[in-house]
């Protein structure tokens, strides 16, 4: 046995009982326990301090082993993501986007596409943050994927929907997401966070737009393309990275491992 | 008492499943026997905290699951296996295990043991690091009686648990929950009446959504003395009892103890 956790497991029972009373059934459990244990890796032990539930961090982290719902997922996250593109300039599309892509991961995620949602609905984790978790990790990955295509396509015909769909529609709903969950968990209410959620998105749109229509139409009422600028402006797209970037190194910072604590 | 029901009634559109059940049990292993359709899997789905009743009330574990913080405190202490477990086919036994223990908020540094143990407890072993789309339907529900267990429950709800095990597999399970069922309650709805025969020490007898007897198995067994139909005692007395439901049925009574 070259595995040094395991040695000291077995002599640990060895020491502490005279050789005939060694119970191997609890020596085998204590085995078995090391070898067919699931180590997280760093991030999701992050993810685990950061939410305060390791059941969280590891539907986080699962989210995109359950295929069916996570393909169902993204593909409504991504034809939301073109409606809203399609729709610019059209307040009511990008109001109500955020509600569309959160019923369909719903539903991906729900008692159609998740094999076990009943036994999912029996936990003390409550299936609500669950589904908020499962949101962000939807919203947070096709981010990656669009920024990495962003920059594959970047000189090329298709650069500009690529960036626009991640710009304008992945990355601020990754970071509304984000900030839904943080609030959930913080109070421990899935509800309380999608409201923070949608709160924080409906102000990001109406504050943006009404900065740039004052500055536009003297005061006038919100037109329909200041409305929507706050995620159309490609002005913001680097602010809006930079304060993603400071989030995270906050985050990492926070969460990192300490001594003496698992 | 871990399960207190009074006049418990859940309906779907005009279809009553459940209609004014009241039961109080205990520690033990409690069968909850019935022809399909009779109710138990929604009376179990509302003892798993899965569906709220239309009306009535439900104490478990001496708390009310209506209150967001006591059914998180409950379904700490709570097992249950669905009728159909619904698995994940990438994970492996242990994994999946591993995924509900941590879901049930069980303390980090307690998982990896505890699901150790349980897949030990249902002779998995062997197949631990097996994805679970590579096992029979008789090791998968074997796979959903682990992670019911992983927590050490005091209360374990069980939809049809023996569906698709073999014998020897059978025998291995009733004995497992008699185990379990010294400390914990243990629910065991099926419409197998040897499971009940051999692992209950009480039993209750639901159709058309109302409990139509209660008492032990050698109880109903002694109802069915003169009934033809069935191969054991206990069989006639379970259709001596559906009999005597179904005919008095019509005029609202029920035979109820």
């Amino acid at each position: 046995m070259n595995d040094p956790s395991l040695n000291e497991l077995v002599s640990g029972e060895s020491r502490s009982a005279p050789n005939d009373d060694i119970d191997l059934d609890r020596v085998w459990v204590n085995v078995a326990a090391e070898v067919w244990r699931r180590h997280p890796g760093r991030l999701e032990q992050a993810a685990a301090r950061l939410l305060r539930s390791p059941g969280l961090a590891r539907a986080l982290f699962t989210t995109p082993a359950l295929l069916l719902p996570w393909l169902t997922a993204s593909a409504v996250v991504l034809a939301v993501g073109t409606l809203v593109q399609a729709g610019a300039g059209q307040p009511l599309v990008w109001l109500i986007a955020p509600a569309v892509a959160a019923v369909g991961i719903a539903y991906s995620y729900g008692p159609g596409l998740d094999p076990a949602w009943e036994l999912s609905c029996s936990m003390a984790v409550s299936d609500r943050l669950v589904l908020l978790t499962r949101a962000v990790a939807v919203f947070a990955v096709n981010a990656m994927l669009g920024l990495i295509a962003s920059a594959a396509t970047l000189g090329t015909h298709a650069s500009t929907p690529a960036a626009q769909l991640t710009f304008a529609w992945l990355l601020p709903m990754t970071a509304a997401c984000a900030l839904a969950l943080a609030v959930a968990v913080t109070v421990r209410s899935a509800v309380a966070g999608a409201g923070a959620g949608a709160g924080a998105w409906l102000t990001l749109v109406l504050a943006h737009g009404a900065t740039a229509s004052a500055a536009s139409s003297a005061g006038g009422w919100l037109s329909a393309a200041a409305l929507t600028s706050a995620v159309t402006d490609a002005n913001l797209y680097l602010p809006y990275l930079a304060v993603a970037a400071c989030c995270a190194v906050i985050v990492l910072f926070a969460t990192r491992p300490r001594r003496g604590l698992p | 008492m871990n399960i207190e029901l009074t006049d418990v009634t859940r309906t779907f559109g005009r279809n009553k499943a459940v209609d004014g059940v009241s039961l109080a049990v205990g520690p033990g292993v409690f069968g909850l026997l019935g022809p399909n359709g009779a109710g138990k899997t929604s009376l179990l789905r509302m003892l798993a905290t899965v569906l709220p009743p239309s009306s009535g009330t439900v104490r478990l574990l001496d708390r009310d699951p209506g209150k967001p913080a006591a059914r998180t405190q409950i379904r700490r202490r709570l097992g249950y296996l669905p009728q159909h477990l619904g698995y994940y086919p990438s994970f492996t036994v242990a994994e999946f295990v591993e995924y509900f223990a941590l879901l049930k908020e069980m303390p980090a540094h307690q998982v990896p043991k505890a699901v150790a143990a349980a897949v030990e407890r249902v002779d998995l072993g062997p197949r631990a690091r097996a994805r679970l789309r590579t096992l029979s339907g008789g090791m998968l529900r074997r796979v959903g009686i682990a992670q019911a267990i992983v927590n050490g429950p005091d209360l374990l709800l069980l939809d049809e648990p023996t569906a698709g095990l073999d014998p020897e597999q059978r025998v291995a399970f009733r004995a497992l929950i008699r185990d379990l069922g010294q400390h914990a309650t243990v629910v065991v709805s099926t419409h197998l009446v040897e499971d009940v025969g051999t692992a209950c020490s009480e039993v209750a007898l639901m159709a058309e959504g109302k409990v139509v007897f209660r008492g032990t198995p050698g109880e109903l067994a002694a109802r069915g003395e003169g009934h033809e139909s069935g191969d054991s005692a206990l069989e006639r007395g379970y259709g001596a009892v559906l009999a005597a439901s179904r005919r008095q049925a019509p005029t609202g009574k029920t035979v109820q103890q």
